[in-house]
């Protein structure tokens, strides 16, 4: 799994390095353009085009019948009936390429939420750091460590929550810059990459978890944690990121999901896609 | 948007003006050249730092000492007089009395607290604050357990007569006012003005703050100004409430709360606190940044603020303060400011800032909840977060006013006086080489404020430094009511129950002739004005006012034998306007080193009539205004002998050509 990661995550790292040093909106867009195009594709593919062509010919009739007949009861009431069986259909159809599409979407949108769901810290903001530990280890009997590289400060001792098997700090970041914190048990350790702002978009991977697969493919950013740790994952609370847009903070989902049904209605004709 | 000297125009006001200037241009009037010369008035300008409290005998000896060169440069720039301060000397009224330029006859504001005469049978709505009323919607749908509202609520400034900004406004002349005391809510304006003293937290109070402690000891549900909660630590947890306003969507108005909790550590001093999906960490002896919190009404229906946290123990014992919840600046629930984008647009370039009235919690430095380090930290954070606002204002400063108003030397010399006074109940010589210079720092930041003001004002600017009033001792506690009590003017239902109730809920009104309201006023139980008076008006009341005020000036405190009233100001003698209805019968001048008690302003009595002040609030500023003079320093000679407030509205005016209203009772000084 961390190879997989690690070529998705590049892909995507690579996508978005030259818009690094513009706007969020403008990555966001490229990103939702590229999806749009990919998605436009795998519908073309994987759905009955000449079906849903079909189907939608037939709501458009009866919908015309309506009109025609309206002073009808019975011809009205019929043609309604129609059109919800030609809807029916028309969500029977548009189901395969959704299903085919649900894999690619799943794994862009985790990619997404690396890049755009927190904001790196701030020189001189602080953070909370969570190590949560498996079942069976006490975060009171575990020798927990936590030390920061240059550029960051772990300003309190560990806070050990016996109820949550949690162990927290706070840290503060000092200057930009992509840092690392090493965690140490026993004569084992860890490591987490902490990004401090430096004015440019970048990666935020929150948290680094224990090997299981679906923990790991939501947690791409870095590699994860051996099997056998007791460490399950080993957090930094960043602060959320929302995307400004004439002074109101939009969640970067809503933003990526309106600019890509926008722009693949946009680009829809191109590639012959009935949707 | 649209701006004129450096303020954002209204779009109202943009088409009124070009609408003006087109009308008058067209029928060929000389008007626009009245207008010409109006922006060059405008092109003047002049800088107000309004410092509370600022004492001319302290300045003197600290200016004279070398200590506070700024001030020296300034006063050898242009003068420096002591201000005659309104009568009586309380912020409110000193402030309101440079605001509308007049005494409280002419603005309506007498006291901290006023009484309404209508309302005296009722204790709950008979004593009110006298700057500013709340009425809940006076229409309302109940359905079940829930009362819709119909129609909005209102918040209304009770101040009366026009305030200086707005007669610039009038003449085109910004003004930027920061913090001025008595303005809340704002009074409408399109200038820049953002609320001070008297603005209430979230909850409509003076300021609430939250105690959170194991110690049982510590419970105390008396204490003024906040609420002390005994909790329990039960597996390294602390489960605990933060309360909210009053929830008015539901019949019984029940109070809303936040869940807290609190983890701790079992060895290291340290906790995390969580609430709403929040989570931080705190060390001992550690304030969080401002937490913003939000309590719900219904599922639709919340209001947001802020407020912050310190943790002041772990172990052995567990001890968290919260301040009083201020109402959050970048989603003001009641109004902040005018426009009301200026509060919003402070919030966004310096984050949340404390916006209640008088932030620095001098309740919970009262009553042991904070000790002098840890307000001290307080006061900085506030003095920090206005010196950082100041030094915007300051950079786009470019014509006009701009008013700059400083808190902390006010509550720094209520809180600290202590150290400088011997003969302070509550003096304590062990502690003085770690607080006796505590007031004197502050003097000394306000030297270096001023000193930054004046660099960056540029030289053609006036410079004002100001202050509402001086400071003296408060070694002595005289309670009013108990002294018109023992002298039959005044009849308990009770005599059994007499220091327990307050808001005169044990007066017999029917044979009671006067009483005390707030911290100087002494009213007669007239008839025909309080809903319960016995007293007709006429000569007889007047030589009852007579007789009372002799007495008071007569009144020696057995202890000292010192009077403890210098003077007993006859309420029609001394005040002039259209409101002099409201005004007391009677105004206490108190002596050096005398104020009213604690419990007398909410019609408390107590046992004796003096007492000795044991409170850590050691300084005060009730005496007769002759022994309570405050600042005035400017780089322009200060001509007459005793300015006071009200002459230097007149005088702020004059420097800007606006003609003075005939309602401004004051003369220019400069």
């Amino acid at each position: 799994m961390n190879v997989f990661n690690a070529a998705v995550s590049g892909l995507f790292d690579l996508l978005l390095a030259p818009f690094r040093s513009l706007s969020p909106w403008i990555a966001l867009a490229v990103v939702s353009l590229l999806t749009g195009f990919l998605m436009l594709s795998i519908y073309r593919r994987a759905s009955n085009q000449d079906g849903i062509r079909r189907v939608k010919n037939r709501i458009k009739a009866h919908l015309l019948e309506l009109r025609l007949f309206k002073n009808d009861l019975g011809v009205s009431l019929r043609a309604q009936g129609s059109i919800l069986a030609a809807n029916l259909k028309y969500i029977g159809y548009a189901f395969k390429p959704l299903l085919v599409m649900i894999v690619p979407v799943l794994l862009i949108l985790i990619q997404l939420n690396d890049w755009f769901g927190s904001r790196p810290l701030r020189a001189g903001e602080q953070a909370l750091v969570k190590v949560r530990l498996a079942e069976g280890y006490s975060p009171i009997e575990t020798d927990l460590r936590l030390e920061a590289s240059a550029g960051l400060v772990v300003e309190t001792p560990p806070l050990r929550i016996e109820e949550d098997r949690e162990v927290d700090w706070r840290i503060r970041a000092e200057s930009p810059g992509v840092r690392e914190l090493i965690l140490r048990w026993a004569d084992q350790s860890a490591a987490k990459k902490v990004v401090v702002e430096d004015g440019r978009l970048a990666r935020v991977s929150t948290a680094k978890v224990r090997t299981n697969i679906w923990r790991e493919i939501s947690h791409p950013g870095e590699k994860s944690l051996p099997s056998d740790s007791p460490v399950t994952t080993f957090e930094v609370r960043y602060p959320e990121r929302r995307l400004g847009l004439f002074g109101i903070g939009v969640h970067w989902l809503v933003a990526y999901f309106v600019l890509s049904i926008i722009l693949g209605f946009a680009f829809k004709g191109v590639f012959k896609v009935t949707l | 948007m649209t701006k004129i000297k450096g303020h954002p125009l209204e779009r109202r006001e943009f088409l009124k003006l070009g609408l003006g200037a087109a009308s008058l241009l067209a029928l060929g009037s000389p008007e626009p050249v009245t207008m010409l010369r109006g922006q060059n008035e405008t092109a003047r300008k002049v800088l107000i730092l309004g410092m509370d409290g600022v004492d001319p005998h302290l300045l003197k000896v600290w200016m004279d000492e070398g200590k506070l060169p700024t001030f020296r440069r300034l006063a050898a720039q242009g003068g420096f007089s002591p201000l005659r301060t309104s009568n009586p000397p309380q912020s409110p009224v000193a402030w309101a009395n440079f605001i509308a330029g007049t005494n409280p006859g002419g603005h309506g504001i007498f006291d901290f607290i006023h009484r309404d005469p209508s309302q005296q049978s009722d204790p709950s709505k008979f004593i009110v604050f006298s700057a500013s009323a709340t009425e809940e919607a006076k229409r309302t749908l109940k359905i079940g357990k829930y009362v819709f509202p119909l129609s909005g609520g209102e918040v209304r400034n009770l101040r009366k007569g026009k305030a200086f900004w707005q007669l610039l406004e009038e003449r085109g002349i910004p003004a930027t006012i920061f913090k001025i005391p008595a303005n809340y809510p704002p009074v409408e304006s399109s200038q820049r003005t953002l609320v001070g003293m008297g603005t209430p937290d979230l909850l409509g109070t003076y300021g609430q703050f939250n105690y959170y402690t194991t110690v049982p000891a510590e419970i105390n549900e008396d204490i003024g100004g906040g609420w002390v909660h005994q909790v329990y630590v039960i597996g390294n947890r602390v489960d605990a409430k933060l309360p909210g306003p009053a929830n008015s969507f539901l019949k019984d108005q029940p109070d809303t709360a936040v869940d807290l909790r609190i983890d701790i550590d079992p060895i290291h001093p340290v906790a995390r606190i969580s609430f709403q999906g929040q989570e931080f960490i705190l060390r001992e002896k550690e304030w969080s940044d401002w937490k913003k919190v939000r309590f719900s009404f219904l599922p639709t229906q919340s209001v947001g603020g802020i407020c912050l946290f310190y943790l002041k123990q772990v172990h052995p014992e567990f001890k968290l303060y919260v301040t009083p919840v201020n109402i959050d600046p970048s989603d003001p629930a009641l109004p902040l400011s005018t426009p009301e984008s200026y509060a919003r647009e402070l919030a966004a370039k310096f984050g949340p800032f404390f916006t209640k009235g008088l932030p620095a919690d001098t309740s919970a430095l009262d009553n042991d909840v904070l000790d002098e380090d840890e307000f001290l930290a307080m006061d900085n954070r506030i003095l920090r977060e206005s010196l950082d606002m100041f030094d915007y204002e300051l950079g786009r400063f470019d014509a006009g006013l701009l008013f700059f108003y400083v808190s902390s030397t006010d509550q720094r010399q209520h809180m600290f006086w202590r150290f400088l006074d011997p003969a302070s109940p509550t003096h304590d010589p062990a502690l003085v080489p770690r607080y006796g210079a505590v007031i004197e720092s502050i003097y000394r930041e306000m030297d270096a404020l001023l000193g930054r003001a004046m660099e960056k004002a540029g030289r053609d600017a006036v410079v004002i430094a100001m202050s509402d009033h001086g400071f003296n001792p408060f070694r002595r506690a005289f309670n009013l009511n108990s002294w018109l009590k023992e002298n039959g003017y005044h009849v308990l239902k009770s005599e059994r129950r007499l220091s327990e109730e307050s808001l005169f809920m044990n007066t017999d009104w029917s044979r009671s002739r006067a009483y005390g309201v707030g911290l100087n006023g002494l009213y007669i139980n007239q008839r025909g004005r309080e809903s319960g008076g016995i007293v007709p008006p006429g000569p007889g009341k007047d030589a009852l006012v007579r007789e009372i005020a002799r007495k008071l000036e007569e009144t020696v405190d057995p202890k000292t034998g010192e009077r403890a009233i210098l003077h007993a100001f006859v309420g029609r003698d001394i005040y002039s306007g259209p409101y002099l209805e409201a005004a007391p019968d009677i105004v206490l001048g108190f002596n050096r080193g005398y104020r009213i008690s604690w419990g007398s302003p909410m019609g408390r009595f107590s046992r004796e009539v003096f007492e000795d002040n044991l409170e850590k609030w050691s300084g005060d500023h009730m005496g007769a205004p002759e022994i309570m003079p405050g600042i005035l320093l400017a780089n322009r000679p200060i001509r007459g002998e005793s300015p006071a407030l009200f002459d230097l509205t007149a005088s702020l005016l004059a420097l800007f050509g606006v003609e003075k209203p005939k309602e401004l009772v004051g003369k220019p000084v400069f």
